[in-house]
């Protein structure tokens, strides 16, 4: 058997030709599970409560990513400042021609004046980088009237995830400043609103999970006053990076700008075991007595592992010890191939890595997976945003549960005999509110829909 | 003589629709659009005759839209027997990704195939296409297309990245056709190219004209072309087909989730009958001029005399004006009195006698089949929104004061603020709202949408033909039986704007006028 705390060897890993590594998708591609990188900084803004993106682009990038981006993002719209209701210059030929600039200084004003928000986000898309207007410039001239940050982010240069290191990137250059230091406030990154489709629960779950331990997290989207959360970000103790990739450029400029250090954690931890590993790992580097935090562990756990004995019958009865396949971003991949396999004993057949992490930080992501999961099965792992190639990778294979995008909800049946469920960007067929698969709680509610796919009367 | 009558005498002339070109012209010169007006319909009417309608800029805009994204990206990807390619950054076909499941809702009992793909791809432009350009990329994108599904038909829809670089796609698709048997379409939809966003099913539809329409191999006096909208839906589309059918007539239903067939079929037909009129506008004028296919504009089938003209000038097309007088006097015995009960209802919700005030943000189409819809409920509107305006449907607007009274109209493509200003102002008793604009259906009063969508397939949901006036008379009477939502989120959620916006009386306040 292999245990957690076998290594594995690394050479192993990369010559496997179960892993595809692949590099950075750059080719043409079809139906890729990402947006541009205009849309990341958009939905990342759209996320901050008083945050009003300003578009400086043609007149569809709004309300494009309101179908591409917003409702993708698990039924969610834009709120007052998403889709139609986003601030856009709606460049045209004479724009094109003559430049977009005043265009834009009109549009920034009227914004401020009329709009509900403190933190205003310009993002220029294609059209002005293409064309060269001086967005810099022009934004500088509102700079004492509002609190106001540009973001350069045309469509050519990223996808949606790339855009939340531009967006954290741009505040971090233009709007934070040295903050006296709040002992036990840590700020959470790696989890980009919208694009990772459980967002709102799951930055929640975090938060309820950190403050049992006495940690304040700052987790700066979907709450009140997002202006004052970003405002404190050099306040914190500690940033915690909830993903193998995201958030860490953001956590290595915090630390050389503002001298705060960081904790890494593979993802956002799904079910007991990740959440349990979570808390340790937070508790040691905050010095948080380690009896407050096993005494949490059990008491959450005792309560945890009760629960998930109700549905033993129907598991064992049903669907024991099945394989399974994952479609999704590295984040999600990673938690959930954990838990199914580690907590509800599934057997991990294939996972598809759809978010194109830049090039180096795919063979962590494939170690992650592979050095955690406790079962002599050695899933196929490839990186693929191209959902052709997809799905041909998931022909003729074993497994019995899809978890990926809502691309595959209606065929999942008829094209691989697979019983499916919705857990990664995009996410049409599910309203996704508080629902999520974080900490303890969310490792059940990921166990719930698992079995729900299938159980009947017995 | 009528405004129609001399643009349509004049009309080869004004707008010639010439497939030699690579593109349609753009909405602004084919027929004086704008999008940007608020006041009386009546003066709207005058400056469309006179050649006085302005396109100004706004001072402050918001992203109601470009030519791409939405009208075509969710639109052309639903073709069936083809590959949609995005010449883009892979942002521009994000709102494609609902392809797959758009449709899939609809039970096969209904008519639709249990087993069809759709399939699209974006050629995924990075910084170095557009230094270097992206012609070689387009080509392997088409070929994969071709090695992965065989297709009938690519389309190739442009983008402003494409547009401003200077792609040159019709070099590119002349180097490959003849190496693939997909027809490629290439459909100039760059996002700079116009304001006005119906310049994109104009684009559409000269490529469908221009690449995919064949001559007739045999004249098919039983098919009419019906080009929906995608706020049409599956019960749409079925009550469409049931009154068809009692006339010895088939429908050909395009572009939506239609076969590359039936648009190379588009010549065989008897007649082209529109759903929205400028939608279909620049079709049936090609496939007049290039094959002879009568067409008609107005009236769309909304609303019982709608629909009964409606089919009446579908018989005169096809020869059933006999037969069509006797289905219209069946199908009034089983509606009408429908109707009638949907009217008394309203009547009732009445406070003074006083008509029920309603306010329905539009396409222009719908602006001229719905508002007289409205009427017939007893309805009446204090104003009417419509996307954007143009002089294809002057005498359409004429019939419709001339019928209803003058109006105030409000020309802006999903300006979201524009529209919160005058909802405030005019406080009517029914808001239909475009569902896509923030915060503007949160209000102390009654809301409603003002279309479905394509995917929707319950007959609760239809809007169409006499089964729709009900099912949708109904379905406004529901509207005014609980405004909780609405209500409850307007309390306890911040308002888009500020104050002052909702206060102050110009919905126009931001236009650059006269400058």
């Amino acid at each position: 058997m292999t245990s957690k705390n076998e290594k594995v060897n690394q050479e192993n890993i990369l010559s496997n030709d179960q892993i595809q590594i692949n590099s950075y998708e750059n080719d043409s591609v079809e139906a890729p599970r990402y947006s541009c990188a205009l849309s990341g900084v958009y939905g990342t803004t759209l996320g901050i409560r008083g945050g009003v993106p300003i578009l400086h682009s043609g007149a569809g990038c709004g309300i494009g990513q309101l179908f591409g981006t917003l409702y993708a993002g698990g039924q969610s719209a834009g709120g007052n400042e998403g889709g139609t209701s986003t601030p856009c210059s709606c460049l045209v030929e004479e724009h094109v021609i003559f430049g977009g600039e005043e265009k834009l200084r009109n549009l920034i004003q009227s914004t401020i004046e009329i709009f509900n928000g403190s933190l205003f986000v310009v993002i220029s898309g294609c059209v002005p980088s293409l064309i060269g207007d001086d967005v810099d410039s022009i934004v500088d001239e509102f700079r004492d009237k509002a609190s106001i940050i540009h973001v350069n982010a045309p469509g050519f240069e990223g996808n949606s995830f790339e855009g939340y290191e531009q967006f954290w990137d741009a505040i971090v250059k233009q709007l934070l400043t040295p903050k006296e230091k709040q002992p036990k406030l840590v700020n959470i990154f790696g989890i980009v609103p919208y694009n990772h489709v459980f967002w709102k629960g799951e930055l929640l779950n975090i938060k309820n999970i950190l403050k049992k331990i006495g940690v304040d997290a700052n987790i700066i989207f979907t709450e009140k006053d997002g202006l004052e959360n970003i405002k404190k970000i050099p306040s914190a103790e500690y940033n915690i990076v909830l993903s193998q990739w995201q958030g860490h450029e953001i956590a290595e400029r915090l630390k050389n700008k503002f001298q705060i250090p960081y904790i890494k954690f593979p993802s956002v931890p799904v079910g007991a075991k990740q959440t349990s590993e979570f808390l340790r790992k937070v508790g040691e580097k905050l010095n948080i007595s380690s009896d407050k935090i096993e005494s949490l562990i059990e008491e959450e756990e005792d309560r945890t592992y009760r629960f998930m004995e109700y549905p033993a019958d129907a598991v064992i009865l049903v669907r024991p010890h099945s394989y399974f396949a994952v479609v999704a971003d590295s984040g999600t991949a990673i938690g959930i191939t954990k838990f199914l396999t580690n907590e509800l004993g599934y057997l991990p057949d294939i996972i598809q890595i759809t978010d194109n992490p830049p090039d180096k930080y795919r063979e962590s992501i494939v170690k992650e997976i592979i050095e955690n999961i406790e079962t002599v099965v050695r899933p196929d792992i490839i990186f693929e945003a191209d959902t052709y190639n997809i799905r041909e990778n998931l022909k003729d294979r074993p497994f019995l549960f899809l978890l990926s995008s809502s691309l595959e909800a209606p065929t999942a049946t008829e094209d691989f005999g697979a019983l499916h469920i919705s857990v990664s960007f995009p996410v049409y067929n599910r309203s996704i509110l508080v629902h999520n698969y974080s900490g303890y709680d969310g490792g059940l509610q990921l166990f719930e829909d698992v079995i729900s796919t299938f159980v009947g009367p017995l | 003589m009528s405004n129609r009558q001399t643009i349509e005498d004049n009309y080869e002339e004004l707008f010639p629709i010439d497939l030699s070109k690579n593109t349609c012209p753009n909405r602004e010169q084919r027929a004086n659009g704008t999008n940007v007006y608020y006041g009386k319909a009546s003066k709207l009417l005058d400056d469309a005759k006179n050649n006085k309608i302005l396109c100004q800029e706004r001072k402050f805009q918001q992203s109601g839209g470009c030519v791409l994204n939405f009208y075509l990206a969710v639109r052309v990807a639903t073709i069936r027997d083809a590959v949609t390619i995005f010449n883009a950054p892979v942002g521009c076909s994000s709102s494609a990704l609902g392809y797959r499941e758009l449709f899939r809702g609809v039970p096969v009992e209904l008519g639709r195939p249990a087993q069809y793909n759709l399939n699209w791809l974006t050629t995924n432009l990075q910084s170095d296409d557009v230094i270097y350009g992206a012609a070689d990329k387009l080509k392997n994108t088409i070929l994969k297309a071709e090695e992965r599904y065989s297709p009938k038909a690519i389309f190739i829809l442009t983008s402003c990245t494409t547009g401003i670089i200077g792609e040159d796609i019709e070099g590119t698709v002349s180097e490959i056709q003849d190496k693939i048997n997909a027809r490629i379409v290439p459909i100039h939809c760059e996002g700079v190219r116009s304001r006005l966003v119906q310049t994109g099913y104009d684009a559409f539809w000269h490529g469908v004209l221009k690449y995919l329409v064949k001559e007739p191999k045999e004249k098919q006096e039983d098919l009419v072309n019906v080009a929906s909208m995608l706020s049409y839906t599956w019960q749409d589309r079925l009550e469409i087909e049931r009154l068809l059918s009692k006339l010895g007539l088939r429908v050909n239903f395009i572009p939506e989730f239609a076969t590359v067939e039936q648009l190379e079929k588009l010549s065989e037909a008897a007649l082209t009958a529109p759903i929205c009129p400028t939608y279909t506008d620049y079709l049936s004028r090609g496939l007049k001029k290039e094959y002879d296919v009568p067409f008609f504009l107005y009236p769309p089938p909304t609303g019982i005399s709608n629909t009964d003209e409606w089919l009446r000038q579908v018989a005169k097309y096809t020869g059933k004006e006999d037969e069509v007088e006797k289905l219209i006097n069946e199908e009034h015995k089983r509606w009408v009195p429908q109707i009638n009960n949907i009217k008394e209802e309203l009547k009732k919700l009445r406070v003074d006698n006083k008509k029920i005030q309603v306010l329905g943000s539009l396409g222009q189409g719908r602006l001229v089949s719905q508002l007289p819809y409205y009427d017939e409920l007893g309805l009446e509107s204090p104003a009417a929104m419509s996307q954007d305006f143009d002089d294809l449907l002057m005498d359409e607007l004429e019939e419709v004061i001339d019928k209803i009274g003058d109006f105030n109209i409000m020309v802006n493509t999903f300006q979201a603020a524009e529209q919160a200003n005058i909802i405030q102002n005019l406080d009517p008793d029914l808001t239909f709202t475009c569902p896509f604009q923030g915060g503007n259906w949160e209000r102390d009063n009654n809301v409603t949408r003002i279309h479905s969508l394509r995917g929707d397939a319950d007959p609760w949901s239809a809007q169409s033909g006499y089964a729709g006036a009900v099912a949708f008379g109904n379905f406004i009477v529901q509207a005014f039986k609980n405004k909780s939502y609405q209500k409850i989120l307007s309390e306890k959620t911040e308002k888009s704007y500020k104050d002052w916006w909702y206060q102050q009386p110009d919905p126009l306040y931001y236009l650059e006028r006269g400058e």
